[in-house]
C-alpha cells in the first residue's frame, strides 16, 4: 500500500477563507478537505496518511518555520509521495506548494507533485527550481477544475510512489522546466542534424531537439542626466576576485556572488587579483586586473571630474559567469539589484567576458 | 542579470566583446568590448595606450548610462 502526504491551504483544508489565512501549520490524520476528493481518485492503492494545511499568510509570514514544520511531519509519515495543491491560480498558495515540493524533494528525496494554472505566479519559480524531482501538472484557472486535477494528481503521483520513470513534459503533460536530458538514440547527431536541416529548407516542420531559451524584452530603464552627479557602481561576470579567491568561486556554474572593497583602491595591482573562470583565457585578466574591473579608467575619469567625487560605489559586484544558467542568473540580478539600491546606486558599469 | 538590473530601475552599461549575443538576449545598452578575455583595453598596445583605450571604454559605458534607449543599443568605443 501506497502512503500520500497531501497538502493543502487553510481554505482547501475546510477551515476558512481569507479571515482563516493566519492559521499555522496544522495535521488531520487520514483525508480532510480536498484530500477526500483525492483519496476517492487514489482508490484502493493509496491511502492519504496525513492531510497537512496552512494558513495562506502564515506560510509567508514565517516561512522557515512553516516549512520546518512540513517537512516534519513528511519525515514522520514517511510517504512515498507527496500531494501539494492543486493551486488554480491562487499565487499565494501556488508558492507555497512549489516551495514545499522543492524542499521536500531536496531535503527528504521524497517525490513531489503539485498542480496549478499554468499562470499562477508561481510556475516562474518552479521552472527557476529545475528541480528533477517534483513535477507540476497544469490545471484549468479556478477550482471548476478540480475533478480533473484530483484525477491527473492522483495518477501522476501514484506513478511516481511506484518509482516509474517519467518522460519528457511534452509527452507526459506536466509543465516543463526547460530540463535538457540526454536520451539514447540509433541514429547519429549529424544525420539528424542534416534531416532537420532539409526540412527546414523544405519548410517542413520539424522538432529541434535543443530548445533555446525564450528572451524576454524588458522596458529599459530610464537614462541618467548629469551622470557625474550619479552614483555609479560596477559588476562583472569576468570572475576577477582578490588572490586566493576569498569567496571560494568555482571556476563554472557558480551560484553566489560576492561584493570586494575598492574604497581606498587606486587601481588593481597584478598578484594583488587574479581572474576565477572556466570559459575563456585568464592570462591577460590576471596580469592586468583592470579588463575585467577597469578601475584606473574610473579614478582617472574621478580625478578629471567626469566622475563626481565619492560617487564610484566603494565596492564592486563579481560573479564568474562562465555556464551561469539564464535562472541563476535572473536570481543573482535581482538580489544585486536590492543591494545597490538599498545604497542609492542609480547606474551600473557591468563588465562581461 | 543586466536585464534584471534594468527591471529594478537601474540602467546598465554592458561592455562585452560578444555584443551580438547580448543583443540577441535583449540586454538594452550595450558597449563593444575589445575581446572575450580582455574587453576593457587591449594588451597587444604599450600600456599608456592600453590605458587611453580603457579610459575611452569607460566614457563611452557612462554616455549610453546618458543616452535613452528603445530597444538593444550598440555603443561603439571611439579607438582610433
Amino acid at each position: 500500500m501506497i502512503t500520500v502526504v497531501h497538502i493543502v491551504n487553510q481554505f482547501f483544508a475546510g477551515i476558512g477563507g481569507e479571515d482563516k489565512a493566519g492559521v499555522p501549520v496544522g495535521v488531520s490524520e487520514a483525508a480532510a478537505g480536498a484530500a477526500r476528493g483525492l483519496q476517492l481518485q487514489l482508490g484502493a492503492q493509496a491511502t492519504i496518511a496525513s492531510t497537512v494545511h496552512f494558513g495562506d499568510n502564515w506560510f509567508h509570514e514565517h516561512k522557515e518555520e512553516a516549512l520546518k514544520a512540513i517537512l516534519a511531519v513528511v519525515q514522520e509519515k514517511q510517504p512515498q509521495v507527496v500531494i501539494a495543491g492543486p493551486a488554480f491560480n491562487a499565487g499565494r498558495y501556488g508558492v507555497s506548494c512549489v516551495e514545499i515540493c522543492n524542499r521536500v524533494a531536496n531535503e527528504l528525496k521524497i517525490p513531489c507533485v503539485t498542480a496549478m494554472h499554468v499562470e499562477n505566479p508561481a510556475i516562474g519559480l518552479y521552472r527557476d527550481h529545475a528541480n528533477l524531482n517534483y513535477y507540476c501538472l497544469p490545471t484549468a484557472e479556478t477550482t471548476a477544475g478540480m475533478a480533473d486535477a484530483l484525477k491527473a494528481l492522483a495518477k501522476f503521483s501514484l506513478r511516481l510512489a511506484n518509482g516509474e520513470s517519467i518522460g519528457p513534459a511534452k509527452t507526459e503533460g506536466y509543465i516543463g522546466r526547460g530540463i535538457r536530458r540526454l536520451e539514447k538514440t540509433d541514429r547519429p547527431g549529424f544525420e539528424r542534424a542534416i534531416d532537420m536541416l532539409l526540412k527546414k529548407i523544405n519548410n517542413q516542420p520539424f522538432e529541434t531537439e535543443i530548445a533555446m531559451e525564450v528572451w524576454d524584452d524588458i522596458p529599459p530603464a530610464p537614462a541618467l542626466d548629469h551622470v557625474k552627479d550619479r552614483n555609479i557602481a560596477v559588476i562583472t561576470t569576468s570572475g576577477v576576485v582578490p588572490w586566493g579567491n576569498p569567496g571560494r568561486f568555482k571556476t563554472y556554474r557558480n551560484t553566489h556572488w560576492e561584493k570586494y572593497n575598492i574604497a581606498e583602491v587606486k587601481e588593481l595591482e597584478p598578484g594583488k587579483w587574479e581572474a576565477v573562470h572556466g570559459g575563456y583565457n585568464v592570462a591577460y585578466m590576471n596580469k592586468n586586473p583592470h579588463y575585467g574591473v577597469p578601475l584606473d579608467a574610473l579614478r582617472t575619469l574621478e580625478a578629471e571630474g567626469v566622475i563626481g567625487a565619492g560617487k564610484l560605489y566603494p565596492a564592486y559586484y563579481v560573479i564568474p559567469g562562465n555556464q551561469g544558467s539564464p535562472a541563476v542568473m535572473r536570481r543573482i540580478g535581482k538580489e544585486i539589484a536590492e543591494d545597490l539600491k538599498k545604497d542609492n546606486v542609480e547606474g551600473v558599469l557591468f563588465v562581461a567576458t | 542579470m543586466s536585464k534584471e538590473l534594468e527591471k529594478a530601475g537601474l540602467p546598465v552599461a554592458l561592455v562585452t566583446a560578444m555584443y551580438p549575443v547580448a543583443e540577441q538576449v535583449r540586454a538594452t545598452r550595450i558597449v563593444k568590448g575589445v575581446s572575450i578575455p580582455h574587453p576593457c583595453g587591449d594588451p597587444a598596445l604599450p600600456a599608456e595606450l592600453d590605458a587611453r583605450l580603457r579610459k575611452e571604454i569607460v566614457l563611452t559605458a557612462l554616455k549610453a548610462l546618458e543616452t535613452d534607449v528603445k530597444e538593444p543599443t550598440v555603443f561603439s568605443p571611439n579607438i582610433a
